[in-house]
């Protein structure tokens, strides 16, 4: 039967920012057949799919996937889609003092009532989170004891390419692209349900059929000497290899043009425009380069025209160009001033991130941006030429001097260098390598203002560090992560080094955070239980640094006898990898060749100026069948 | 930051066409901050694409400015937001535009053309009337009022201090049932009392249960500009102009 949530005054007026919890937003889409149907008869023959975010509603509802699939999931008259978020732990606290089941934002439906529950998992460190909103929903954590009229819980995104650390928590997940899929997926769920929901198993057979999805439950892990050593399908008729999904043509699928506007204020208030997917650029650490490959365009035009409509119906001041690399869009220079035109006298601004900087960048920075200008920003990643060849970071410092220079004369003060510290293959001059670049920018600075004949402002250079952590489906998948202790002291020689100047300053990330982030990125089906254990001992919002306890995550992990080597340690490349059976497209021996070329400090051509042979041409679309 | 050789941009003042407007809000939309639903109002105004005034300088804003700021869960019947056009407008005109573009639970419930007063509408609130809903709780609002004084702790600046709410309290104004009470209280930049400050004192000093207080709907019913009791309804308000104004 269904029934409608109703949270009580007191606990709304009782939680920081109440206004994640009631929805009411411009563009939500409350489905009133859906609604009649579910009041009259308790139930409804339409699919309900809930799309969760598994982190608080600001950041979800920053996120693009979620708008996409929200739209796509509503588009038909049998399938309806509505929102969950994480409840932040105040609100959790309240939530089962109460009893109140965590909940949808637009029929306000307890999560156990639908049919569907939808994950997107942007990054490992959410993991608890889905297990609290299941929690919170009613849902049985594990898959195999979800009963024939339970939810089907499934899963997309990055990090569902790795799904095993997880895998018991899941029916199924999503490999690539959901536009398509997701219906096609849907329509299955549709029988499902017109049938009774009778027999889960064969249904979830059926789901292992469709192209791009993976059923964990099918594949069953087999271990050698504490290694994993490879998966044994259950049946003949469930496939050797997933292969992920993508949409080939850009320009003609759905696309959110009257996205869901906050009431509140979100991470990023602002609308965007997904102008490419795929990364031509190949840098070796980077998962979101290769698994996203191969690079497909959305053309100028349709760009513009979305962007006119998205502006219009959310009432938005600032529209974001969202992909991995603006520079290497071949229209930007259309797109830009296209959108200036859509936009004129309607004060609304562009927000152009990671903008390769050179002449070009600088004139169109001012021209988009009504806003006076933070800072400039660059990330080399390596502080040396040498370590910048070994990940495929197309960029040296030449490039950052004179891109700087003309920043410099153009009147900027303000620069940030983000950087990886503890990358395959660094040495200790690597990392005062960092320090040297800083220092050479600073004099490079006042050099400038010399020749201009100025007497300069005190320059703003921010050095920032990130911990490299190796990541499936990249050429360092096979790669040991740094440990802690090797963190912490590169960590304090980069700090002793930049200390020279007091024009600079430096930040660094949580090294505990990024340790067990590394164990979970590469981590099989033996943590699963220790993700539980976890999330029981109160575990939750982990990817936030004063949720985060590192000492309790690794007494759990002890407990389970999950030591850091054993995910997080280096890999032979003979062994096989609990990701194998996945297929992105690029090629696991394309990998391997890229590995040695690291190794050789051997740069490869980016995918415009020559085809790697990475094997993403086997999608039949994007750039790999480009004119060059 | 970028040094700009650019000659700062000199504030001249443009006309403005002030249409001030009576807003209501409830449910969802009681939820959220007072910038929040600025922010809100906003876009709503980019929607309707109507010709509002821009704030000059690097990042022009439109120009709105809200009578008193709403707090988190409190519900409206008498709001009043001005709202400054580049061009003048018929208040019908913009009722009709803004209104599609509103979220559920706010109502522009009615607009006048007031052109460009001498005094911003944030300065001329001086009072506030609040109707309070919650079981049995007019008895226990009438006993507040009873008392010559109301201390409460009150947090400002990090310090917590005890203050006497009493002197803002200014009456009680329908209390014929039992679990409604409508009451006015100071409001505005000089003196001003939080319904929820209230609440609390109340609970304190009478005994109320906060759980029943927490359940409260505080709905903000008026606001009054003058100098108690000297005081009127913002909308029957005389609005008073510069000199050389057109």
């Amino acid at each position: 039967m269904h029934r409608e949530i109703v949270v009580p005054r007191s606990v709304l007026m009782s939680v920081e920012s109440p206004g994640r919890y009631v929805g009411g937003e411009i563009n939500q889409i409350i489905r009133e057949d859906i609604v009649r149907e579910l009041r009259e008869k308790g139930g409804c023959s339409a699919v309900r799919t809930a799309f969760c975010f598994p982190d608080v509603y600001e950041i979800g509802m920053s996120n693009l996937a979620l708008q996409i699939l929200y739209k796509v999931l509503n588009s038909e008259e049998w399938t309806s889609c509505e929102r969950a978020f994480a409840p932040w732990p105040d609100m959790d606290k309240l939530m089962r003092e109460k009893d109140i089941p965590l909940y949808s934002m637009e029929t306000r439906s307890p999560l156990y009532e639908f049919d569907v529950v939808a994950f997107t998992l942007g990054y490992e460190m959410c993991f608890t989170n889905v297990l609290q909103m299941l929690d919170l929903g009613k849902i049985p954590f594990l898959s195999r004891d979800r009963k024939d009229d339970d939810p089907i819980v499934v899963c997309g995104g990055p990090v569902a390419y790795n799904i095993e650390p997880m895998a018991d928590y899941f029916d199924a997940a999503f490999m690539g692209e959901g536009e398509e899929v997701d219906l096609e997926f849907t329509r299955l769920i549709k029988e499902y349900k017109d049938n009774g929901k009778k027999d889960r198993q064969a249904l979830l057979r059926r789901i292992a059929k469709i192209e791009g999805m993976y059923v964990p439950s099918l594949y069953e892990p087999q271990y050698e000497n504490g290694r994993f050593k490879r998966f044994i399908r259950k049946y003949d008729d469930v496939p050797e290899k997933i292969r992920k999904r993508i949409i080939t043509d850009l320009d003609n699928v759905i696309f959110p043009t009257a996205p869901v506007v906050p009431n509140n204020s979100v991470v990023h208030d602002r609308a965007y425009l997904e102008i490419f997917r795929g990364c031509i650029r190949g840098c070796r650490f980077c998962q979101a380069g290769y698994i996203t490959r191969p690079v497909r365009e959305k053309s100028a035009d349709v760009l513009i025209d979305q962007g006119r409509c998205i502006e219009r119906s959310t009432g938005y001041d600032e529209l974001g160009m969202l992909s991995l690399s603006t520079s290497d869009y071949t229209g930007l220079s259309k797109l830009t001033d296209g959108l200036l035109e859509a936009f004129e006298d309607r004060h609304t601004s562009l927000s152009l991130p990671s903008l390769r900087i050179d002449n070009f960048a600088l004139e169109l920075m001012d021209k988009v941006s009504r806003t006076r200008k933070t800072g400039l920003t660059f990330a080399p990643e390596a502080g040396t030429q040498r370590l910048r060849d070994v990940i495929n970071k197309g960029i040296c410092e030449d490039d950052i001097m004179s891109a700087l220079k003309l920043a410099f004369d153009g009147g900027w003060s303000t620069v940030k260098l983000y950087f990886m510290l503890g990358l395959p293959t660094e040495t200790d001059e690597d990392v005062e390598g960092i320090a040297d670049l800083a220092l050479k920018i600073e004099d490079l600075y006042y050099q400038c203002a010399r020749e201009r004949g100025e007497k300069p402002r005190r320059p703003e250079i921010t050095v920032s560090t990130s911990m490299f952590i190796p990541k499936p489906f990249t050429a360092f998948q096979w790669e040991g992560q740094n440990t802690a202790e090797d963190f912490l002291r590169k960590q304090a020689l980069l700090k002793s080094k930049v200390k020279k100047s007091r024009n600079i300053r430096y930040i660094w990330h949580d090294v505990e955070t990024s340790c067990f982030e590394g164990i979970l990125a590469r981590g099989d089906r033996r943590l699963c239980p220790a993700m539980l254990d976890g999330y029981k001992a109160g575990m939750i919002f982990d990817a936030w640094d004063d949720n985060f306890d590192y000492e309790k995550w690794m007494q759990i992990l002890d407990k389970h006898g999950i030591t850091w080597e054993m995910f997080a340690g280096a890999i032979d490349p003979s062994e096989e990898l609990p990701w194998d059976h996945i297929d992105v497209g690029v090629t696991r021996s394309f990998f391997l060749k890229e590995r040695e070329n690291a190794y050789k400090e051997t740069v490869t051509p980016n995918c415009r100026e020559k085809c790697a042979g990475c094997g993403a041409a086997c999608f039949k679309t994007g750039v790999c069948f480009e004119k060059r | 930051m970028r040094n700009d050789n650019v000659e700062m941009h000199k504030k001249e003042h443009l006309p403005q066409f002030i249409l001030r407007t009576r807003f209501t809000r409830r449910g969802p939309l009681s939820f959220i901050g007072h910038l929040d639903l600025m922010k809100v109002i906003e876009r709503a105004v980019r929607r309707a694409d109507l010709p509002i005034l821009h704030t000059q300088g690097y990042n022009p804003r439109p120009v709105m400015v809200f009578a008193l700021p709403l707090g988190v869960g409190i519900d409206t019947t008498g709001d009043y937001v001005d709202v400054a056009m580049s061009v003048p407008m018929e208040a019908d005109e913009f009722l009709d535009r803004i209104r599609p573009q509103l979220p559920q639970g706010l109502e522009f419930i009615s607009a006048r053309q007031i052109g460009e007063p001498k005094d911003s509408i944030m300065s001329i609130v001086s009072a506030a009337a609040y109707s309070l809903e919650a079981p049995g709780i007019t008895q226990k609002i009438l006993d507040l009022f009873s008392l010559e004084k109301v201390e409460t702790q009150k947090k400002s600046k990090g310090k917590i201090k005890t203050v006497d709410i009493r002197p803002l309290m200014i009456k009680p104004l329908t209390t014929s049932t039992p679990d409604r009470a409508d009451i006015m209280v100071y409001a505005g930049s000089e003196k001003n009392l939080r319904p929820d400050v209230l609440l609390a004192a109340l609970c304190e000093q009478t005994g109320y249960g906060k759980d029943k207080a927490d359940e409260c709907i505080v709905t903000r019913t008026a606001l009054y500009g003058g100098t108690y009791p000297d005081i009127k309804e913002l909308s029957e308000l005389e609005i008073k102009y510069k000199e050389n104004n057109i």
